[in-house]
């Protein structure tokens, strides 16, 4: 039975209370305050494991690079694409690689001593701090001219329905993880459930108005003095509705019917999550997106690909085993292939009432939580960028000396103008933001 | 309902000529029998073959003066002098023709009423429940435990079972129960059972622990609090629930201690901050291992109901109203559209689905509107499902017409005439503020609701329904004040040990009594009056300065046992020190508040508001003066003493009370004078004394027991007595009186009373 549970999705879905339905999106606040300026966004997109780092990283530095097979998607891309190497999650302490390269990655400081036991090192807890999209979000929703009905959303492909320290990389705070939704139907419902209960609402008014028509007869003069005054009060309810048909820019989304949430099914739900997800930057919904494929050590089995093995067991073979490498370069790909896919899809898309498309206002940045799957190393982290959203100077490879990751997420901050000195463990942002990136 | 127009018509005429007897001057009632009475009638209530419409409206006393000089009497305006008209147009405005006047002598009428916030939140949650019913609660208290030997708690694996009264273990190191099959490095205990709520609120519910836990409330599938992943220095986890007063919830808790974690210890324990509570164990009494549903409570918060005559009711409607009705049935469409294959008992891709879910609909729809759905209405949602309407969006739209519907939201909207279905309906809301139930529908449908009999027969099988317990809980909370005295706060020099934890216990202790006499079928009134026991704990024994019988002697101090507080003359709950310290000031007693509540509460007098507001005298400017000589002093001008003759005397009777209502022999080295005398409508005078001849007054009292009456009945009808015949209370006072007090036999006459009106 799922009355409770589905009573706080729904709420939650709405984003808001539900006292505030149903008018929420047509809310001038949230209309049109925000229009002056340019909308800047940013997604971070995540997939597990690790790379084949000579499968990944140009060899070479600077503009003049080549991509080599997992970034080969990106090639129509090439010139707004920023690839960094050299960035490290120094982040040290309790947890095994897996868990403190997803805990850690977009939070940049120590797990909290816990109960949570991985392959090795100690067990465990949550992220002590908030992660860098809710910093920047928090930012964002704090002025009124950056404000949107959601902030950021959370988007998930196959996230395993467990709450532990592998599954999630988003925090709203120490000891907050966030959970992504991996369901598009949900992430529909929490987009445009309130236009469909209006379509609803809209369509018994009739209904309700005969209703009160039928009774009032039925009672005498002064308690029908009562209901005429409720009448009215639907009567007023209904010209509400129409004075507010929908509230959106642009045609509702349909989405393809029964996608179940099964492994064969990630690509169908990835697409679907990322159309949602530029729907909702068109809609002006949120500025923030994260998009998390599977999970830390995922273990997708991409039989499209012909690939019978699970991502993470494949993840651990050495190097010398070819065939596994070869898989698991064909498996980067097929990430890299969504990233190519959403930035495709946002420099398709004109920016509404603004200049240039959402590429050109959207900083998208593919990340993992290891360096290396054999290795798990947690050194050279991948950090490939895509879009025009923060002013990066695009087009380039650049090799770093080993910095820690969280002056990048510093950078990122930077970027919209949030001037922060320090996030995450200030041990690690000596240097501030990253130079060389503007 | 013509004669008892007819017999206040009569009573106001009797009033008006004797004043008009005592009066020597010209005043308007002579002017206006004079010139106006034969063609506006003697009340303005028109005359057919002169003028027949009644004179009322909202012209202020000038401008209706102008109106009768200008244009009255008919046939000769000059007639009427401009002093005449004014005289006229006043006494007119306040006998007869203001809004307010209107309102003053109109008739008490049952009025078309909405539900009230709870009794649309108890209908909800009984529409539901019904689908889902719930096993009886057990004797037994506590919760199930199942111990397990690693995290793993699947059913053949547990190795103890047994019944854990409270969740509060402190391992150690060691194992949870001495048992060779058991380690202790590694285990995992599953809790499980139900937990009562004692009135509506939001409930907080705290878990300590140091090890991984998980807690479910009221909600089977979503952790209310998912510590399974233990982080940091996180030993205490809190979150909120809003629960309904008087229901069994479902609860389970987990508890895990893992071998790599390196946890060392175990420990747990559950608590809970109940409504204006402070944070404690939850004890044994509410919980049962019993397994209960899940109740369907809706969060949409609502406006608070109108209060103004004494209790809630729902005479009128609002805007915030309105919306709240249409957010909350836009939230229980959604939660019901999740479940609708199971409710409906269909599959998604079932042949018969349609039919189904529209047939459920039909029978939602029918439980909800309190009647079988006439043609109309059934066709309407029948359309809803035509062959080619998506099922879903046709299920989700038919629940919300039908929570936005009048016939949903009114009580008694449709066909007035009192048929079977209506009668059953106001006994519903009458004892459970809720739906018919399935039997009194059976009832209805086959004719067994004809006479007063069988509506007594079904009133005596619905009074000892748990949700009776629990409406009769709450009235309880209304009478003794416990819902309104929230913020009671001592003077922390004078009474240190009076915190916030004492405030909770004496509520605790209040509230235990209150229960018991809600949950016995024979109490009495003369229970709530004389009871001289309390529930005590530890806590309260020392503070009020009782010794508990050795064995009685409690491990906890959050247990409770029945104690007499000897020497001194705690009599009733009236006396209770909850209500004693609420009705008092921070350092000193106060005889005006417990005078006023005896006053208005237990013997039904009403009492004007104070012609000037007048703070109270300052202890210091009369430092030698007792509570009693302090309020005497204050209240001496005659203004004050119109209504405190009777407040201070009646107040002063309870002044062996201190600030926290305990006891006291003495105030400023003077001895307590507890002596009072009271007045009753019919002018004899009662000298009381003290406590015990206050409470063997109220006891024997009619006018104790017609305000007994009076309160319950409104609180249960949410409608004005006198509405249903000018004999109705004394009647319910008369079998009240034959029937011993007894409580619930009140409770099974009101509501027999008012179903019956009209039926033979």
């Amino acid at each position: 039975m799922t009355f409770r549970s589905s009573r706080r999705e729904f709420l939650r879905d709405l984003g808001l209370s539900a006292a505030a339905l149903p008018f929420i999106c047509n809310l001038p606040s949230l209309a049109f305050a925000n229009q002056a300026q340019r909308k800047q966004r940013l997604v971070v997109m995540f997939s597990p494991n690790g790379i084949v780092p000579d499968q990944f990283w140009p060899d070479e530095e600077g503009a003049d690079f080549k991509l080599k097979t997992i970034l080969s998607p990106l090639e129509s891309l090439k010139s707004r694409t920023l690839v960094l190497n050299g960035v490290c999650d120094k982040i040290r302490g309790d947890g095994d690689s897996h868990m403190r390269g997803m805990g850690c990655l977009l939070t940049g400081t120590e797990l909290f001593p816990g109960n949570i036991q991985g392959g090795s090192d100690t067990p465990a807890g949550w992220a002590s701090g908030l992660s860098i999209d809710q910093e920047i979000k928090n930012f964002l929703q704090a002025d009124a001219t950056t404000r949107t009905r959601f902030g950021s959303l959370e988007f998930g492909v196959m996230v395993p329905d467990r709450a532990d320290t592998w599954t999630r990389m988003v925090y709203s705070g120490a000891n907050k993880p966030v959970t992504p939704i991996d369901d598009p139907y949900q992430m529909f419902h929490k987009l445009y459930g309130q236009k469909k209960n209006q379509e609803s609402l809209r369509s018994i008014v009739d209904a309700l108005k005969d209703d009160f028509r039928k009774l009032q007869p039925l009672v005498s003069g002064e308690d029908r003095q009562l209901l005429e005054e409720h009448a009215t009060l639907v009567r007023d309810f209904e010209r509400e509705l129409q004075a507010n048909p929908d509230g959106l820019n642009h045609p509702e989304p349909v989405l393809e019917a029964g996608i179940k949430e099964e492994n064969d099914n990630i690509p169908k739900i990835s697409k679907t999550q990322i159309d949602l997800m530029v729907q909702s930057f068109q809609a002006d919904f949120a500025r923030i997106a994260t998009f998390q494929i599977t999970n830390s050590v995922g273990g997708a089995k991409m039989r499209w690909l012909g690939i019978e093995e699970g991502h993470h067991e494949l993840s651990h073979e050495p190097d010398k085993n070819e065939s596994a490498q070869d898989k698991l370069t064909r498996i980067n790909k097929w990430y890299c292939e969504q990233l190519a896919y959403l930035a495709e899809r946002l420099a398709a898309t004109p920016e509404p009432g603004g200049q240039g498309s959402l590429l050109d206002n959207t900083l998208i940045i593919w990340t993992n939580e290891l360096g290396k799957g054999n290795s798990h190393t947690l050194n050279n982290i991948p950090f490939v960028m895509v879009g025009n959203g923060l002013d990066f100077q695009m087009g380039r490879s650049v090799k770093y000396d080993k910095i820690a990751h969280n002056r990048l997420l510093m950078s990122l901050a930077h970027g919209f103008g949030h001037r922060l000195t320090k996030f995450g463990n200030p041990d690690f942002c000596g240097d501030g933001p990253l130079h060389g990136l503007t | 309902m013509t004669a008892l127009i007819g017999r206040l018509l009569c009573v106001s005429l009797v009033l008006a000529a004797g004043s008009s007897t005592l009066a020597a001057e010209r005043t308007g009632e002579i002017v206006y029998r004079e010139m106006c009475a034969s063609c506006h009638g003697p009340q303005g209530e028109g005359v057919p073959t002169a003028y027949p419409e009644p004179l009322l409206g909202d012209k202020s006393v000038k401008e209706l003066a102008l109106v009768i000089t200008k244009t009255m009497p008919e046939d000769k305006p000059e007639k009427c002098s401009p002093q005449d008209s004014a005289l006229v147009a006043a006494y007119i405005h306040d006998a007869f023709y203001s809004p307010l006047a209107q309102a003053r002598i109109k008739p008490a009428r049952v009025a078309l009423s909405r539900l009230t916030v709870r009794q649309y939140k108890e209908s909800i949650a009984d529409l539901f429940a019904e689908l889902r019913p719930s096993e009886q609660p057990l004797k037994e208290r506590g919760l199930r435990g199942n111990y397990f030997p690693s995290r793993r708690t699947r059913d053949k694996e547990k190795i103890v079972d047994r019944i854990d009264p409270v969740v509060q273990f402190d391992f150690g190191e060691g194992k949870p129960v001495e048992d060779d099959r058991l380690k202790a490095d590694e285990f995992s205990i599953h809790w499980s059972g139900s937990i009562f709520a004692p009135e509506t609120g939001s409930y907080e519910f705290v878990v300590k622990t140091a090890n991984g836990m998980r807690l479910w409330v009221n909600e089977n599938e979503v952790p209310l609090i998912d510590g399974s992943v233990r982080s940091g220095n996180d030993v205490e986890h809190r979150e909120s629930r809003l629960l309904l007063g008087g229901r069994y919830y479902p609860i389970r808790l987990e508890l895990f201690k893992s071998n790599k974690a390196k946890e060392k210890k175990a420990s747990i324990a559950l608590h809970w901050t109940r409504p204006n509570h402070t944070t404690e164990l939850i004890e044994a009494r509410y919980l049962s291992p019993h397994r209960s549903s899940e109740v369907l409570i809706v969060q949409t918060p609502f406006p608070a109901d109108d209060r103004s005559v004494g209790y809630e009711r729902g005479t009128s409607v609002s805007k915030e109203w309105d919306q709240a009705t249409t957010d909350a049935a836009l939230e229980v469409a959604a939660l019901l559209s999740k479940e609708v294959n199971r409710l409906a008992n269909t599959k998604s891709d079932a042949g018969d689905r349609r039919e189904k879910v529209q047939n459920f609909t039909l029978q939602l729809a029918a439980r909800a509107f309190r009647r079988p759905l006439n043609a109309e209405t059934q066709a309407y949602f029948s359309r809803q499902f035509a062959d080619n309407a998506d099922i879903d969006t046709a299920f989700q739209r038919s629940v919300l017409l039908m929570l936005k519907s009048p016939r949903f939201l009114y009580r008694e909207v449709e066909d007035p005439a009192n048929d079977p279905w209506n009668i059953a309906a106001r006994m519903a809301f009458t004892l459970w503020d809720s739906l018919p139930d399935k039997p009194l529908r059976d009832a209805a449908a086959n004719g067994q609701l004809a006479n007063r009999e069988q509506i007594r027969s079904q009133a005596e099988r619905m009074a000892a329904d748990p949700r009776a317990q629990a409406k009769l809980s709450a009235f309880f909370r209304q009478w003794t004040r416990m819902d309104a005295l929230v913020d009671i706060a001592k003077d922390s020099k004078l009474y240190p040990e009076f915190d916030h934890d004492t405030i909770s216990d004496l509520r605790t202790s209040l509230e235990m009594s209150l229960a018991e006499v809600a949950a016995e079928p024979r109490a009495t009134y003369r229970d709530l009056i004389l009871e001289e026991q309390l529930y005590l704990n530890n806590r309260l024994a020392n503070l009020y300065g009782v010794e508990l019988p050795a064995d009685a002697l409690l491990a906890k101090s959050s247990e409770f046992q029945k104690a007499k507080l000897a020497g001194e003359p705690r009599v009733g709950l009236v006396t209770h020190p909850f209500l004693m310290a609420g009705l008092a000031y921070t350092a000193s007693s106060s005889p005006i508040h417990r005078g006023v509540y005896l006053s208005r509460t237990m013997l039904g007098r009403s009492l004007k508001p104070p012609p000037e507001a007048i703070s109270p005298i300052l202890e210091d400017l009369h430092p030698g003066l007792t509570t009693r000589e302090r309020v005497t002093l204050q209240t001496k001008s005659e203004v004050c003493q119109g209504c405190h003759v009777m407040i201070n005397s009646l107040g002063f009777t309870l002044e062996s009370f201190d600030a926290i209502g305990r006891f006291r022999k003495e105030e400023k080295s003077k001895p307590i004078d507890d002596t009072g005398v009271y007045i009753t409508r019919d002018g004899e005078e009662r000298p009381l004394r003290g406590p015990r001849e206050m409470a063997d007054y109220l006891v024997s009292s009619g006018e104790s027991r017609q305000a007994f009456v009076q309160q319950m009945f409104h609180f249960f009808v949410k409608q004005p007595i006198r509405a249903y015949g000018a004999e109705v209370p004394d009647a319910l006072g008369r079998s009240f009186l034959q029937n011993d007090q007894q409580i619930r036999m009140l409770m099974i006459e009101i509501a027999t009373t008012v179903a019956a009106t009209g039926t033979n």
